[in-house]
Formats: structure tokens, sequence, C-alpha cells
């Protein structure tokens, strides 16, 4: 089996690249989350220049694609005299556009909910605050879970993009070694299997989400 | 300088240049996708080897980044002797990731038609031919309409990634232009507003479709 000899002498180099692209998944994911949520309470009870405000952000992060945003906040970001290293910079761009998705996710969960809850709760003459803490977020989030995780798995694929940048994870890794050992169909293949056992991994949890929330709590 | 009327003049038509490959680039991959997303769908659906297959299919496309998939696809057959062009290659990766999702968007259609839609075709004596025809069809259409519009959008972001295998789409091209000039704002306003308008463009013909099609519903 020489063929698959370079891979076998790099798969340490890509493994260390899985780690750091989990690591920059995972640094994304959170404030992805919370801006994600933000936006998603801003544009179901903000006023309404703030709704269209929310409108806007969504419709230029659909619009544009991530490597766009990518490669001019690379060029950029220096011009504009703000010095962030760039595993913070991609995180940020990251977590921006995921933001976008994330909103929509949520706010689907949270307008899912049948209208007689929020009447049960208004009729127990809850304020808004706490109808929402435990009524309705709790519901909303089992709903939106299933999606969410959809969503961490583009997520993870997407940080293959930062490679275009010059950042360092596994796509980057798996370039640099195909460049010293001239073996790009090997390589790249150990590369898809390492992101597809991250993947996939994430995307059957999410399914096991999925027929939870079909099937009943 | 930004803004600077002059280099506007010489920017907008090459950058329109690029825009026509990454229209070409998506149309085709809608297209092709369209078409091809049945077949896998169909072998989803039946039971045997070949809806293995086809889920095999689609777990592996949908959990491994488009930018490996296009290197796997660029440099990895090249390596095995099949020499693709850029272009080719991204269209390539392109529809055979995308194949994987819009399987998946007929599939989830199809089973959302009510069991008892088919029952009431056999109740009234419908042959398979005009039951599928008249009854089922039209509501699958109807419903995966909006998802696939989500998909075009989607198909027309990713293409931006072929930039990364020196096809001269609008990405590349705007690369080119930010690092000869340095007018980083024009060409990335520039880039901005055509990925905008292509994607705008894509929802509102969703919509239009939507709105005829109304009557499925």
């Amino acid at each position: 089996m020489n063929t698959f000899a370079p891979l076998i002498k790099g798969y340490w180099y890509l493994l260390r690249g899985a780690g750091m692209t989990l690591l920059m998944a995972g640094a994304a994911v959170v404030p992805a989350t919370i801006c994600g949520i933000l936006l998603a309470l801003l544009q179901i009870f903000g006023t309404r220049a703030l709704r269209s405000a929310v409108v806007a952000y969504l419709f230029v992060m659909r619009g544009i694609p991530l490597l766009v945003l990518l490669t001019f906040t690379y060029y950029l970001l220096p011009l504009t005299g703000i010095d962030l290293p760039a595993f913070w910079g991609v995180v940020m761009v990251l977590s921006l556009y995921y933001a976008a998705f994330m909103s929509e996710v949520f706010r689907a969960g949270i307008l899912s909910l049948p209208q007689a809850q929020w009447d049960a709760a208004r009729s127990l003459g809850m304020r808004r605050r706490l109808m929402l803490q435990i009524v309705i977020f709790p519901q909303a989030l089992r709903l939106a879970s299933p999606p969410f995780v959809n969503l961490c798995v583009n997520l993870i694929k997407a940080t293959s993009l930062v490679s275009i940048v010059g950042l360092w994870e596994l796509t980057m890794a798996s370039r640099e070694i195909v460049e010293r050992t001239l073996a790009p169909f090997q390589i790249f293949l150990g590369a898809a299997g390492l992101y597809f056992c991250m993947c996939y991994a994430l995307a059957l949890y999410g399914r096991h989400l999925e027929r939870r929330v079909l099937h009943g709590h | 300088m930004p803004f600077d009327p002059r280099f506007i003049a010489r920017l907008i038509p090459a950058l329109l240049e690029g825009a026509e490959v990454t229209v070409e680039l998506s149309l085709l991959t809608m297209a092709i996708c369209l078409v091809g997303g049945l077949p896998v769908a169909l072998a989803r659906s039946v039971r045997g080897p070949l809806a293995w297959l086809a889920g095999g299919y689609i777990q592996l496309v949908r959990n491994t980044p488009l930018l490996i998939q296009m290197y796997l696809v660029y440099f990895g057959l090249s390596m095995a002797g099949i020499p693709l062009s850029g272009f080719a290659s991204g269209l390539l990766a392109l529809c055979l990731q995308n194949c994987g999702y819009v399987a998946e968007i007929y599939r989830g259609g199809l089973q959302s038609v009510s069991l008892r839609q088919f029952e009431a075709g056999k109740a009234l004596g419908m042959r398979r031919w005009t039951l599928y025809t008249t009854v089922i069809l039209p509501q699958v259409v109807a419903r995966v309409i909006p998802p696939l519009t989500n998909q075009a959008i989607s198909i027309i972001k990713d293409t931006a990634q072929v930039a990364a295998i020196a096809v001269m789409d609008v990405m590349k091209v705007a690369q080119i232009w930010v690092e000869s000039s340095a007018n980083t704002y024009d060409v990335f306003l520039g880039v901005a507003i055509i990925y905008l308008c292509l994607t705008s463009l894509a929802s509102l013909a969703g919509k239009l479709f939507e709105r005829r099609l109304a009557f499925a519903q």
C-alpha cells in the first residue's frame, strides 16, 4: 500500500489541523448563537426601525458569499486600523455571518409555538420577560435545536474557507502536505474523511434531536 | 483614493465579465441538480441496496466541505490522469454537492404529502399515473419551491469558491483587482452589489413561482 504512504505520514499533521478547525468553529458558534437569539428577539419584539435594521442585516448577510466577506475583512481590517489577530478576525466574520442564519432558526422556533401558549401565559398575568423565560424559550429552543445543529455542521464546513485567506486549519494543513508530497488525491481524501467524521457525528446528533422533537418529549 | 470615478469606470466591465462566469456556473449547477436530484431521491425512497447507496452518497457530499471536494476533483483527478479545467471541476463539485441537497428536498416534499391523499386518489379509482400527475406531484412541486429557492441562493454564493481553483469568476476578478489596485472599498462594494443582485433575483423568481403554484396548497 505505497499509494497511501503520504497520507499515513501526514496523518498527525492533518489531525492537528482538524483540531484547529474544531477550535475555530467552537469559538465562532458561541457569539453566533448569542447574536442570533438577540437578532431573532429584535425582529419579533423590536420597534419598527429596529426590525427593518435587522431585516437589512439579514438581507446583506444572506446575499453575500462568506468567502467575499472573509477576503475583504482580510484586506480591510488593516486599513481601518483595528489590530486584531487573524484568528479572531476570522472568528468574528464567521460568527457575524452565521448569526444571520441562527436568527432565522430561532425566530422560526419562537413563531411556531401555538398562539395558545402566549395567551395562556398572559392570562396568568405574566410579564413579557417571565413569559419568555419560563414558557416560550424552553419550548422554542427545543424546536430550534435540530436546525441549529445542522447550522453547526455548515459552520464546520465553512471554516475550510479561511484557508483561502491564509489561516491554518485542516484544509490549509492538507494543502501544505500536498505541496510537499504531490499526492493531492490521497491527502484531500484524508482531509475529507476527517471533515466527514466531525460533521457526520454532529449530523447524527441533529437527527436524534429531530426524532425527539417529532415524537414528543 | 476610494470612489474614484475613473477607476470605477474601468472596474465595472471587469466585474461584469466575472459575473457572467458566476451566472453561467450557477445556472448550469441549478439545471443539472434539478434533474439529477430526482433519480437520487427516487433511489433513496425505494427499499434495498440502491437506497443505501443513495443515502451514503447524500451523507458523504453533505458532510464534507465544497472546497475540499473542488480540490479533490481539480487536483486529484488531474493526478489520476483525468485533467479537467477549473470551470469543469468547479461545476462537477458544485453539482455533486448540491444534487445531494436537492434530492433531500425532493424527498422531504414527497414525504410531506399526507397518506390520505394517496388513499383518496385510490378510492376514486385513479390509476397510479393519474394519481401522481394530478394529485400528488402538484402538491410536491408547490412545497419544494421555497427550499429550492434557498438552495439556488446558496448555489450562487457557493460558486464564489471556484476562485480557489483559478476560475475567473467575479470573486477571482475582485481578488486580482484588489491586489493590483489596493482600492479595496470600491471593489468590495462592487462585488457585494453584484452578489446581492444575483441572490435577490433568485429569491424573486422563487416568490413568483410560489405565487403561481399557490393553488396547490
